[in-house]
């Protein structure tokens, strides 16, 4: 496993580019979680994770 | 980040390895962590379980440098700090400045900074390539 951290401002696109990151390693049959702090800019919306089979843990403030 | 919630943050990875076995695992921290906060909760984590770390990538939002700048230069400056990959990221919404206005005041503090767009796939290749796993060539 390798872990992947991905800082920023809110705002500053950190959701958008995890997304693009994991739907590279699902084209690469590699599955993909996520640790998102609860005040996450943009949700990982249901459909996103139900396709992918995404594992996501919620960080409370953090 | 205080002590709980990095003792939190390595509990959530471990649970993730253990259960899940992913060959990624990613990390959104909330905007107030710094780097060097995330190495050590990584570090802290591979005492029990094996993994990669990193790359740690922090991103600039370009798109509102200069306010961002002036207000909060600490904590970006924290972010940028120790960052295995720095990515000035909404390029493409840039307006008054460019790029290179940007990359002049942050090239002190870090030594390579990509660019990141949405729009541009060739962008988010490069952050690609310093994914091991995500490498196929």
């Amino acid at each position: 496993m390798r872990l992947i951290c991905v800082s920023g401002i809110k705002g500053s696109g950190k959701t958008t580019l995890i997304k693009a990151l994991i739907r590279k390693a699902a084209e690469l049959d590699k599955p993909s979680a996520v640790i998102v702090n609860e005040s996450g800019e943009e949700a990982y919306d249901d459909a996103f994770i139900n396709d992918l089979k995404l594992p996501v843990e919620y960080l409370r403030g953090g | 980040m205080g002590c709980s919630l990095a003792t939190s943050l390595v509990d959530r990875i471990k649970k993730i390895k253990r259960k899940h076995h992913p060959e990624l695992l990613f990390v959104e921290p909330s905007e107030m962590v710094v780097t060097q906060e995330l190495q050590n909760v990584a570090a802290m984590g591979h005492r029990d379980i094996r993994y990669q770390i990193g790359p740690l990538i922090t991103l600039v939002d370009a798109a509102r440098f200069d306010f961002m700048w002036a207000e909060r230069q600490q904590l970006m400056l924290g972010q940028i700090k120790g960052a295995d990959l720095v990515a000035l990221s909404r390029v493409d919404r840039l307006e008054d400045s460019s790029p290179d206005d940007i990359r002049q005041i942050l090239r002190p503090h870090c030594n390579g900074i990509h660019l990141l767009s949405v729009h541009d796939d060739a962008s988010l290749e490069k952050i690609v390539k310093n994914v091991p796993e995500l490498n196929t060539v």
